[in-house]
């Protein structure tokens, strides 16, 4: 019971969150809805529900394409075991875990740094330079060069290399001559897209044929990672088993080594830990090269196994995203798992409402910016919990 | 509020104290002279460095005219065009460098780089425009032109950096208000059909937004970084979505009143420089104006001594009698409507109207341009010039058909940001409070 309570207490501002960040997005495919506008002043009634009917149908397409179709679900129990029933019923659920994936990886990565107070923002960008470090092992190593589980170690290694690499620039610029990480890692992020964008339009090694697109080649045809449901239409790969095995060790480097509790100290008071004996220079270092290895492991698995190619744009919103749900999950590797699912169901249950109803897929970064400022200022969202229009007593501020 | 960097001061202290210890202008304490003068060795260094590449181009470019063109009366009319040798211009690049580095060396911390940087870098550019070119006519009203034009955005964003973290508040959510600030400004302007009303719609709403940002970092303490990212994040959410919902189903909204050049009388009429500085969007006139403005607002005002107070000594103002808390609102309310203000040039000085993620990170080569500048108005327009000028080179050589790698240039000023915060080449110092919140009490 009390565990239940303590497990409650901590999951109440997330979920407030999330659950009010839906429904101000509700409010905002409403009122974006030009039909709605337009008869909000002859018919104010019948225009509020035609738009609280199509924000209905937008998050009921969410919902499906988050978790599945309730009735294709159905269909696959009734059909006693037939297998494409079955991996129609249930892509939309693990479509939504393979979005969760890169998720995972980068809010970790940044949790870590976090964790030490520093504020790496530049997942995006040791993401991309770990999907550069995977891409370039599997054109080397794929395709029979090496034997295929020596070639998919190599592209991890490869991948966590090229993060960690991208991250040691603003760590060490931050530990020795305190240039300020935000800056850094913001202009290293744009960096490393113009850098992908050079790699696959100037050279044959990696640029796909007949080299006119600024793209690589197709990666499945050198390394392809095992998949590991029984289902063969059903593309889920080790990359999940990885990233939650990644999980496991930063919790346990984090909350039970030695190392993990010098970062958390320095990040909790920096010269409470210099005082103790705890480098502060090694720290930053240490913490930027881990989240920046885990960042890159992530980018090299999504990209070999995934999104099969490399492209200046494969971060996407990818970066921001992993902000969130490193906030949103208390930089704890168990919360940073739960909400990086969260947003992988939000994710492609999004694109399906995109494809259905024509609500663009980008009212989820609205939603996250919603869910970082409420996270990042509980008294914000205790107060809605609590009475949304009683003014705080200014005594507060004052 | 204790200095956090602390342990780096003393990590960086330690450092240096192995460089030679020879005579330097004694500013500060002696750790600081210290650090100046390394920072001074190393930009003598990178100078030379670069004086060594110069002159290697200048050996390889032998017989290489440069050939330019020029619109004497207006842009398309009659042009005039000259060529000159491109190891010429090398060889004033080259002695450029060479002076730089020599006085750099000779006069330490007190070589005044910043302008050397500045004075250089235009001939620096136009000569290896004239080296890539080969031979190719380029025409530089054409160059010069779109220089100061790239340059709009990016010096009004700066400058509203400048203004909110000079009271205090770390702000990088200049992209992002950029972004609402063109999308208000292309739909306030098509339904008004006032071309005016763009600019000020995106310079409200710019402010609406930026309060907003203000309103979580100082009432409830939001990390400025975290309040930042979610403007950031929130801005490319709402207005993407906001344009593919309606925008782009509802074009009318998206077709607003372009505010065009203006022919400053009498100047615009002088041959070759008036159809450079004197026919441009007022856009940037007004940007001119309000760097002006504000480098007197900041320095030599009691708002500015105040303001720069609240961001140095936010308790040291307070004890005094300052309200730092408003004081931080209204620097954000101006910073805001800057932003916005710049946004809708965006949208509204070209053809397209507003399009998804229009501002394609200009509001953080914005912050670049801050940092570069040193939080000064006018260095940091200068700053917003250089970028503007790789910027334009890149449109230049990509539409001559040469083939260098944009990438390269298009990444200059993150790369030239790094190593300006890194403090490789000379030291700029924040406002000592930018990014910590205040306790009023």
């Amino acid at each position: 019971m009390n565990g239940l309570k303590k497990f409650g207490s901590k999951i109440r501002v997330p979920a407030l969150s999330i659950s009010v960040a839906l429904l101000v997005g509700a409010l905002f495919i409403i009122f974006t809805d030009i039909e709605v506008l337009g008869g909000l002043l002859s018919d104010p009634i019948g225009a509020l529900s035609l738009g609280i009917g199509r924000a209905a149908t937008a998050y009921s397409a969410l919902f499906r394409g988050a978790f599945g179709d309730p009735e294709t679900i159905g269909k696959a129990l009734a059909s006693n075991g037939d297998i494409k029933l079955w991996a129609r019923a249930l892509r939309p659920i693990v479509e939504s875990v393979v979005a969760s994936v890169p998720l995972i990886f980068v809010g970790l990565g940044v949790s870590v740094a976090f964790r030490t107070g520093i504020f790496n923002i530049g997942g995006a960008g040791q993401y991309t330079m770990g999907a550069v470090g995977g891409t370039i092992a599997a054109l080397a190593f794929g395709a029979g060069v090496t034997p295929a589980p020596i070639a998919i170690l190599l592209v991890m290694i490869f991948g966590v290399v090229g993060g960690a690499a991208w991250a040691f620039i603003p760590g060490y610029l931050k530990a020795r001559v305190g240039a300020s990480e935000v800056i850094t890692t913001i202009m290293l992020n744009f960096i490393a897209g113009q850098f992908v964008f050079f790699l696959v339009s100037n050279f044959e090694f990696i640029q796909k044929p007949p080299r006119i697109q600024p793209v690589s080649k197709e990666l499945s045809q050198f390394v392809d990672l095992p998949g590991i449901l029984p289902i063969a239409a059903l593309r889920m790969d080790i990359s999940i088993i990885i990233a939650l095995l990644t999980a496991v060790a930063v919790s346990w480097f984090l909350f039970r080594s030695t190392r993990g509790f010098e970062l958390r100290a320095a990040g909790l008071n920096l010269a409470a830990a210099k005082y103790a004996g705890i480098g502060a220079g090694t720290s930053i270092i240490t913490a930027m090269l881990i989240s920046g290895a885990i960042s890159g492991l992530g980018g090299a698995l999504v990209a070999v196994g995934t999104i099969k190619q490399l492209s200046p744009g494969i971060a996407g919103s990818v970066g921001f995203t992993a902000i969130a749900v490193a906030l949103v999950g208390g930089t704890r590797p168990s919360g940073v798992v739960a909400t990086a699912l969260v947003f992988g169901l939000l994710q492609h249950g999004g694109s399906l409402m995109q494809v259905q109803t024509g609500i663009p897929i980008e009212m989820l970064l609205f939603i996250q910016a919603l869910v970082i400022a409420f996270i990042a200022a509980p008294d914000l969202t205790l107060g809605i919990l609590k009475n949304p229009f009683r003014r705080r007593p200014r005594s507060v501020a004052k | 509020m204790t200095n956090k960097k602390k342990p780096v001061a003393a990590a960086r202290a330690k450092t240096i104290t192995t460089a030679p210890a020879k005579r330097s202008t004694p500013v500060g304490d002696g750790a600081d002279a210290q650090q100046q003068l390394v920072a001074s060795r190393v930009r003598a260094g990178l100078f030379a460095l670069f004086t060594l590449l110069s002159l290697a181009i200048t050996n390889g470019s032998a017989g290489v005219e440069g050939k330019f063109a020029f619109w004497v009366d207006k842009i398309g009319g009659t042009d005039v065009s000259f060529s000159v040798p491109v190891v010429l211009l090398w060889v004033a690049v080259t002695a450029g460098f060479g002076a730089m580095a020599a006085l750099q060396f000779v006069r330490g911390a007190s070589f005044r780089w910043r302008l050397a940087i500045g004075l250089i870098s235009p001939f620096l550019v136009f000569a290896l425009l004239a080296r890539l070119l080969d031979g190719t006519t380029a025409n530089l009203t054409v160059f010069f032109t779109s220089t100061l034009l790239y340059t709009v955005p990016v010096g009004i964003g700066a400058l509203a950096g400048i203004v909110s973290e000079r009271s205090g508040i770390l702000n990088i959510s200049v992209e992002g208000k950029l972004l609402f600030g063109a999308m208000i400004g292309s739909i306030a302007s098509s339904i008004t059909g006032i071309a005016i009303a763009g600019p000020i719609a995106g310079a409200i709403f710019g402010a609406l937004v930026s309060l907003f940002f203000a309103w979580l970092g100082i009432r409830y303490k939001v990390d400025q970084i975290i309040a930042g990212t979610v403007i950031n994040i929130g801005a490319l959410g709402v207005t993407t979505f906001a344009y593919l919902r309606i925008l782009q189903p509802y074009s009318e909204f998206n077709r607003p009143i372009g505010i065009t050049p203006i022919q400053i009388p009498f100047l615009s009429d002088i041959p070759v420089l008036g159809p450079i500085l004197f026919s441009l969007s007022p856009f940037f006139y007004i940007a001119v104006g309000l760097v002006l403005f504000f480098t007197y607002m900041i320095y030599r005002t009691r708002w500015g001594l105040r303001l720069r107070a609240a961001g140095e000594q936010p308790n040291a103002a307070g004890t005094v009698g300052i309200d730092v808390v408003k004081l931080r609102y209204r620097a954000m309310l101006i910073a805001g409507l800057l932003a916005g203000f710049a946004g809708s040039y965006i949208s509204l000085s070209g053809t397209g109207g507003f399009g998804i993620n229009t501002s394609a990170g200009q509001g953080f080569i914005a912050l670049a341009a801050v940092i570069f500048g040193a939080w000064n108005p006018v260095y940091a327009f200068g700053a917003a010039l250089i970028f503007g000028m790789t910027s334009a080179a890149t449109t230049l050589l990509s539409g001559l058909g040469v083939t260098i790698p944009p990438q390269i240039l298009l990444s200059m000023p993150y790369i030239v940001t790094i190593i300006v915060v890194a403090g490789l080449i000379g030291r700029v110092r924040a406002p000592a409070s930018a990014g910590r919140p205040y306790d009023q009490g």
